[in-house]
């Protein structure tokens, strides 16, 4: 019996076979990235809507409820959330203001020293 | 040799079958692989924080930031500010730091339900000037250089027409000032109900919606079976350019909700047939504001193909600002600030920003 010549071309149904082979080392890879990293199947489920988003869900529609105006005490706590969040502001003006004279009055003083 | 047909179907089988798992594999790089997603790209320090606003200052390699004249990025608080600083080599706000100016970049974050009732004021009067007056602390400076994307740029030029003392130089870019000129996201929105959105009880718009009017303007981008068809399509380039466009997806697709206060009082101001700016009827915080203000040098930049701010209503700030220089490239409203049209805007931003004998102040400004 003759020695089979390394060098001969695959026959269809090798590489058929050999294809199929490819495409189990393909899904093994995609389910071993399933299992490793949390993240994957998010990134995978916005491929799957034709995002390449990373990092979260491709956004979708939220029930009518959620955006719907808030109940009278939920608006009120809201309300009173901003308005912490405006005094935040205020208190970082009022901080800038005061470092400004304090940087203003130590030039002041630096000069009142060099001069004579 | 002769091939029998069933070969040949099986041939050509196989083959289709390789290129399915091509484009799998490569696929499943890009989604395992790390990248700028949802973050810039350049090194920076925070220097103010204010609820959700980050201010960011860009550094050098070696961590120091630049010694130039200070320039503030405003982008659109609907939308991730991370578009002004993609990618490495494709950061707007990195070509102008890398230029040697000082960068800072306004991060407005993510509105939270409370932030609904964020206003015009909240931003102008309150986080802009708050952040300009840190970057004036921080350099020195007395003024700051102020460019402005999309609405940021309206932010930028309210700002600028209140406090024109603080800004040296300011360039808007896809900004729209007539909110007459039909078409684009004033008028989507205004056909989706933007009229209806409670000034005095608002939402906080969900980031689908917003979304939604974005889609608008593109028929197609909302069929799930086209995204998928196009994506399937794209799984043919490499992946280096796979994680390039994924970056700039992760921008597209991540909207954030918008309070509705802020949407509900532009398009009272400043939607279809009411074109407070063009007006002269602009006001903020109840203040009025009186674009006469804006003597500092202006470049106004539109994008010819911009469905998002059609050019003409861009342009149109010549009419309202008359030493404003207008500028219009070829690309979208994207591309001209992080795709391939961005070649013509960045040189000609660094030229503006350090033009000395740029258009000088009105003389009865």
């Amino acid at each position: 019996m003759a020695d089979e010549d390394p060098n001969t071309e695959p026959t269809l149904v090798e590489r058929w076979l050999e294809e199929q082979r490819e495409w189990q080392k393909t899904t093994l890879a995609y389910l071993d990235s399933m299992v490793r990293n949390e993240e994957f199947l998010t990134h995978l489920g916005n491929a799957m809507r034709g995002s390449l988003l990373a990092g979260k869900p491709y956004p979708t529609p939220v029930p009518p409820a959620a955006s719907a105006p808030e109940s009278d005490s939920a608006d009120r706590l809201d309300q009173i959330l901003f308005a912490l969040r405006e005094l935040q502001g205020q208190v970082a003006d009022l901080r800038m203001t005061l470092d400004e004279l304090i940087a203003k009055q130590d030039g002041q003083d630096g000069k009142e020293q060099q001069d004579p | 040799m002769s091939v029998v047909p069933e070969d040949r179907e099986l041939e050509s089988l196989i083959e289709l079958s390789r290129q399915s798992r091509a484009k799998l594999e490569r696929l499943h790089e890009v989604l395992t692989t790390p990248g700028h997603y949802g973050a810039g790209a350049t090194p920076a320090r925070v220097v103010y924080r204010e609820n959700k606003l980050r201010l960011l200052r860009l550094v050098d390699s070696a961590g120091e930031p630049r010694n130039g004249p200070p320039v503030l990025f405003i982008p659109a608080p609907v939308s991730r500010y991370f578009i002004l600083d993609l990618l490495p080599g494709r950061s707007f706000a990195g070509h102008v730091a890398a230029a040697g100016f000082d960068v800072y970049i306004a991060d407005f974050g993510v509105p939270t339900r409370e932030d609904r009732f964020c206003d015009l004021a909240y931003y102008v009067d309150g986080l802009i000037r708050r952040s300009v007056r840190t970057i004036r602390r921080t350099s020195g400076a007395s003024e700051v250089g102020i460019v402005g994307y999309c609405l940021g740029g309206t932010l930028a030029l309210l700002y600028s027409a209140l406090y024109p003392e603080t800004v040296a130089r300011l360039a808007l870019l896809t900004t729209t000032v007539d909110g007459d000129v039909e078409g684009g996201i004033s008028w989507i929105a205004h056909r989706m109900g933007l009229e209806g959105e409670s000034y005095e009880r608002p939402r906080l718009v969900p980031a689908i919606e917003v979304k939604s009017w974005f889609e608008m303007l593109a028929p197609g981008s909302n069929s799930v079976l086209g995204r998928v068809a196009d994506l399937w399509d794209r799984l043919d380039d490499s992946p280096e350019r796979l994680r390039a466009v994924r970056t700039m997806a992760s921008w597209v697709d991540d909207v954030v909700p918008a309070p509705g206060r802020l949407l509900a009082e532009m398009y009272r101001q400043f939607g279809p047939g009411r074109n407070g700016l063009m007006n002269g009827e602009a006001t903020v915080g109840g203040r009025g504001v009186d674009l006469d203000n804006v003597t500092m040098p202006v470049l106004s930049v539109s994008a010819a193909r911009d469905t998002i701010s059609p050019p003409e209503g861009v342009d149109a700030i010549q009419s309202i600002v008359p030493q404003a220089e207008i500028v219009r490239l070829r690309g979208g409203h994207v591309g001209i600030v992080a795709g391939r049209a961005a070649a013509g805007l960045w040189p000609r931003v660094v030229e503006f920003l350090g033009d000395e004998n740029a258009a000088e102040p009105c003389a009865d400004g």
